[in-house]
C-alpha cells in the first residue's frame, strides 16, 4: 500500500475523530497482517478438517451398525451441546497440560493454534455430520434400492451415490455452519492464538482505540463470512441436478 | 410397490423404545462415579468449590435468560419492521439483522463492554452500567436479529390461503389471527426459538473473557487456586457436564417438537 | 417332484421352488414356483399387492424368502449370506424399476458407466464407447451429456435400461417398467425390450401391459394373493384360461 495513501486516510480519520494512527506504524501494522492471515489460514485449515470429520461421523451415523452409530451419536450431542469456548479450554487446558505431563513441556508437538483447529474440526464437524446424515436420509429407498442392484456395495453406495446427494442437499446448512466456523475463530483470541481478534486487543490495549478497531475487525469478518457465502452460492450453481427439485 | 406397503405395516410391532435422555443419564452418573473412583482427593476438593461454581452457574442462566428476553423483543419489533411495505423502515431492519447475524458474538460482547459507557445520566441520577449488563446486551443485540428472522420465516410461511379460509368460515380478522395465525406462528417459531436459546446459553460463556464471574471464569479461578492436575481435568470436565445438562435437554425438546409439527 | 436329467441347455437360467416371503403378520408369498429357461421371456401378471415385484426382489437378493430355494444359473440366492456373494449375483442380473431410479446427480453417460467402470473396473474409454452404443440402441444419442432430469419419463426409462445393460447381465427383470410413464412414451419403451427380448436376452416382466405381456412372452404366470394361480402360453392364459380367477381378471381388463 502506498504510504502516502495510508497517511491520507489516518489524516481523513482523525478528522471525524477515528484514532487509526496504528497503521502508520510498520511494526503494528504488521503484525495486525498477521492477525488477518492468521485468521484466514486457521478458517480455511478449519473448514477442510471440518468437512473431513463431519463426513465421517454422517457415514458412521449411517451405517445401520449400531456399535458404529451409537457412540457417533453421543460425540456429536456432546460436541453440539456444549459451549465451544468450554471445548477449547477443555483442549488447552485439560489435553495439553496432559501431554504436557506425559512428554514433556519441551516435546510437546501441540500448540494453541493446533488445538484451535482440532476443537474447531470437530465442533463443526459434528454439526455438518448432522446436515449430511439428514441429506443422506433424504436419499430415496428406491434409489439406494437400484444401486445395490447394480452391484454396489454399501461402500460404494455411501461414496457414489448417497454422499454425492446428500452434499448436495445438506449444502444451504454447511456453509451455514463454515460462516458460523469463521466467526467462532475469534475464540483463538481466548488462548492466545494470534488471530484477528486477539492482533486488534493488542493495539486496542496499546492505543485505547477499541472502536476504531472493532470497525476494522467487523469489516474482516463481514467480507470473510461474505466471501464464504458466496463461494457456497457458485457450489451450489455448479453442482446444481438439473432437472431436479430447485 | 408391494414391499413398500409390507415394510409401513411392520412399524406398529416395534417395541417402545427407551428415551435417550434415560442413557445419557445413567452415562453421566456412571462416568462421574468412575471419576470420583479414580481421583478421591481431587472429588474431596471439588465437592468445596461446588458453591462457587454454582453462583457462576447462576449467572449463565440468567444473563441467557435476560438475553432470550431483550432479544425476543428486539426481534418482534425488527421482524414486523422487516416486513413494512416501506423500504426506508424495512431498509435499516434488514441492515440490523444483516450485521448482528454475520459479526462474531465475542466480538460484540467486547464492543459492549468496552465501547458502551459504564453509567448512563438520568436527569440528575447515575444510572451504573456494570460488565455483565453490557455482556448481556452483547449477547441480546444478535439474538434479536435471529429472532427476526424466525419471525418473518414464520409469519411469511403462512399463506393468504390461510386468512381466506378463515373469513370464509365466517372468522373477523382479530379472530383469524388469534384462532389461525398466531396459533400455527408459535409451532413455527418455537423450535428455532428454544435452538436459539441454547445456543446464547452457550455463548455466555463468552462473559468470561471481558471478566465477568459466570461459570467458566469460576472454574479457571478453581483451577489456578487448586493448581493440580487431576483437579483441573475434573473441574473442567465439570463444566462440560452442566452446561451438557443444561443444554442437552433443551435441543432433544425442540428436535421432538420439529417432528411433530412436519405432520400438521 | 421328480427331477428329470437336464443338460445345461435346458435347464432353467432362473428357478423358484417353494418360495415363502411375509412382512409381519403379512404373507407376501404363499409357495410360488417358477421357471425361466435361457432366452425366454416370461411376464408376471396379476391383481396390485399380489406380491409380483417381491418375487423379483428376491431373485437378485434384495430381500431373502423365509422359506424355499432360488436358483439363478449355478448360484443357490437363498443361501447368500455375505454382502460380497450377493454383490457378484447382482452384476449377473439386471433390474429396471418403476420409478427408473437414475442418479440424479450425474449426467446419462455417467449413469451408465458408473457401474461397469467402479465394480466391473472396466476402463472408462471401453465402458463411455460401449455406453454410447447403447445409447444408440435404446435411441437416445442425442441425450448422451443431458441430466435425468431433463429427461422424460420414457426416455429416462431407457436409460435405465441401457444402465442395466451395460452390465452384461445374463437376466434382466423389469418391474413394472411402464406404469409411472404417460402413456404416449409407453410405447417408446416397450419397442426396446420388445427389440431386447428378440435379441435373445432372458427377461422377466411384471407388467400391466397385457397386450406386450401376450405378443413378447413365451410364458405368462398369473399370480394373486401371493399364489401362481395359472401359468402356459399367451395362448392358454389370455384366451382359454382354465382357471376361474384368472378368467375374471382377463375379462375385467377387457371390458
Amino acid at each position: 500500500m502506498p504510504e502516502s495513501l495510508l497517511t491520507e486516510f489516518i489524516g481523513a480519520a482523525k478528522s471525524v475523530g477515528l484514532n487509526y494512527g496504528f497503521l502508520a506504524s510498520v511494526s503494528e501494522r504488521t503484525s495486525w497482517l498477521r492477525g488477518v492471515v492468521v485468521t484466514i489460514e486457521l478458517s480455511v485449515l478449519s473448514i477442510l478438517c471440518s468437512l473431513i470429520v463431519g463426513t465421517v461421523i454422517a457415514s458412521l451415523l449411517t451405517s445401520g451398525r449400531p456399535w458404529l452409530a451409537r457412540p457417533a451419536r453421543a460425540f456429536v450431542e456432546v460436541l453440539r451441546n456444549t459451549p465451544t469456548l468450554v471445548q477449547i479450554y477443555c483442549a488447552f487446558f485439560v489435553c495439553h497440560m496432559l501431554v504436557n505431563q506425559s512428554v514433556g513441556a519441551q516435546n510437546n508437538p501441540m500448540s494453541a493454534y493446533a488445538w484451535v483447529v482440532i476443537v474447531f474440526s470437530i465442533h463443526f464437524g459434528a454439526y455438518h455430520a448432522e446436515a449430511l446424515r439428514a441429506g443422506i436420509e433424504a436419499v430415496p429407498k428406491a434409489m439406494r434400492e437400484s444401486a445395490i442392484s447394480l452391484g454396489f456395495s454399501r461402500r460404494e453406495l455411501l461414496v457414489f451415490v448417497e454422499l454425492p446427494l446428500a452434499f448436495r442437499f445438506a449444502l444451504p446448512s454447511l456453509v451455514n455452519n463454515l460462516a458460523d466456523l469463521v466467526k467462532a475463530t475469534s475464540l483463538g483470541s481466548a488462548i492466545a492464538v494470534g488471530e484477528l481478534t486477539y492482533a486488534s486487543l493488542m493495539i486496542w490495549i496499546e492505543r485505547d482505540n477499541v472502536l476504531e478497531m472493532m470497525i476494522l475487525i467487523l469489516l474482516v469478518y463481514g467480507a470473510l463470512t461474505l466471501s464464504v457465502s458466496r463461494l457456497g452460492f457458485l457450489l451450489e450453481k455448479r453442482l446444481r441436478m438439473p432437472g431436479y427439485g430447485h | 410397490m408391494d414391499t413398500e406397503q409390507a415394510m409401513t405395516l411392520k412399524t406398529p410391532w416395534n417395541a417402545p423404545s427407551i428415551p435417550p435422555i434415560v442413557y445419557w443419564a445413567l452415562g453421566v452418573v456412571l462416568a462421574w462415579t468412575a471419576l470420583a473412583h479414580f481421583y478421591r482427593e481431587s472429588m474431596m476438593i471439588l465437592w468445596q468449590w461446588v458453591p462457587h461454581l454454582a453462583s457462576g452457574l447462576r449467572m449463565n442462566v440468567l444473563f441467557s435468560v435476560l438475553a432470550i428476553a431483550i432479544g425476543t423483543l428486539l426481534g418482534a419489533v425488527v421482524g414486523a419492521l422487516e416486513l413494512s411495505r416501506s423500504r426506508r423502515i424495512s431498509l435499516p431492519a434488514q441492515w440490523y439483522v444483516q450485521f448482528f447475524r454475520n459479526a462474531p458474538i465475542l466480538v460484540l460482547i467486547f464492543f459492549a463492554t468496552y465501547v458502551f459507557p459504564f453509567e448512563i445520566r438520568i436527569g440528575t441520577m447515575y444510572l451504573s452500567f456494570p460488565d455483565w449488563i453490557k455482556a448481556t446486551l452483547g449477547l441480546a443485540l444478535p439474538a434479536g436479529a435471529h429472532i427476526a428472522e424466525i419471525f418473518r420465516g414464520a409469519i411469511l410461511s403462512i399463506t393468504s390461503a390461510q386468512w381466506e379460509a378463515a373469513a370464509s368460515l365466517g372468522f373477523s380478522r382479530s379472530q383469524t389471527l388469534r384462532w389461525v395465525i398466531l396459533p400455527q406462528c408459535v409451532k413455527r417459531v418455537l423450535p428455532p426459538w428454544m435452538n436459539l436459546y441454547a445456543m446464547i446459553t452457550m455463548s455466555t460463556t463468552l462473559a468470561s473473557l471481558v471478566g465477568v464471574r459466570e461459570l467458566l471464569e469460576s472454574a479457571k479461578n478453581a483451577s489456578n487456586t487448586v493448581n493440580r492436575t487431576d483437579f483441573t481435568v475434573l473441574i473442567y470436565l465439570a463444566v462440560l457436564t452442566l452446561f451438557f445438562l443444561y443444554c442437552y435437554p433443551i435441543t432433544r425438546f425442540t428436535a421432538r417438537l420439529e417432528r411433530k409439527y412436519v405432520f400438521h | 417332484m421328480p427331477q428329470p436329467y437336464l443338460s445345461p441347455e435346458q435347464r432353467p437360467l432362473v428357478e423358484l421352488r417353494n418360495v415363502h416371503v411375509s412382512f409381519g403378520s403379512n404373507h407376501v408369498l404363499k409357495g410360488i414356483d417358477l421357471t425361466v429357461r435361457k432366452g425366454d421371456a416370461v411376464s408376471i401378471i396379476g391383481p396390485s399387492g399380489s406380491g409380483k415385484s417381491t418375487i423379483l426382489r428376491c431373485i437378485n437378493g434384495l430381500l431373502t424368502p423365509e422359506r424355499g430355494e432360488v436358483v439363478v444359473g449355478n448360484t443357490s440366492v437363498h443361501t447368500l449370506r455375505t454382502e460380497a456373494e450377493r454383490i457378484a449375483l447382482r452384476k449377473r442380473i439386471g433390474f429396471v424399476f418403476q420409478q427408473y431410479n437414475l442418479f440424479p446427480h450425474l449426467t446419462v453417460l455417467d449413469n451408465i458407466v458408473i457401474a461397469p467402470i467402479r465394480i466391473l473396473g472396466v476402463e472408462r474409454e471401453i465402458a463411455e464407447r460401449e455406453a454410447r452404443e447403447l445409447l444408440a440402441k435404446v435411441r437416445l444419442s442425442d441425450k448422451v451429456d443431458a441430466y435425468p432430469g431433463q429427461l422424460s419419463g420414457g426416455q429416462q426409462q431407457r436409460v435405465a435400461i441401457a444402465r442395466a445393460l451395460a452390465m452384461h447381465p445374463e437376466l434382466v427383470l423389469f418391474d413394472e417398467v411402464t406404469s409411472a410413464l404417460d402413456p404416449e412414451t409407453v410405447g417408446e419403451v416397450l419397442s426396446v425390450i420388445r427389440q431386447l427380448v428378440e435379441d435373445g436376452m432372458t427377461c422377466l416382466l411384471v407388467t400391466h401391459e397385457m397386450r406386450f405381456a401376450e405378443e413378447v412372452s413365451q410364458q405368462i404366470v398369473f399370480t394373486e394373493g401371493g399364489e401362481i394361480v395359472e401359468r402356459g402360453t399367451p395362448r392358454e392364459i389370455f384366451h382359454a384360461p382354465r382357471n376361474p380367477r384368472t378368467h375374471a381378471f382377463i375379462n375385467a381388463l377387457r371390458n
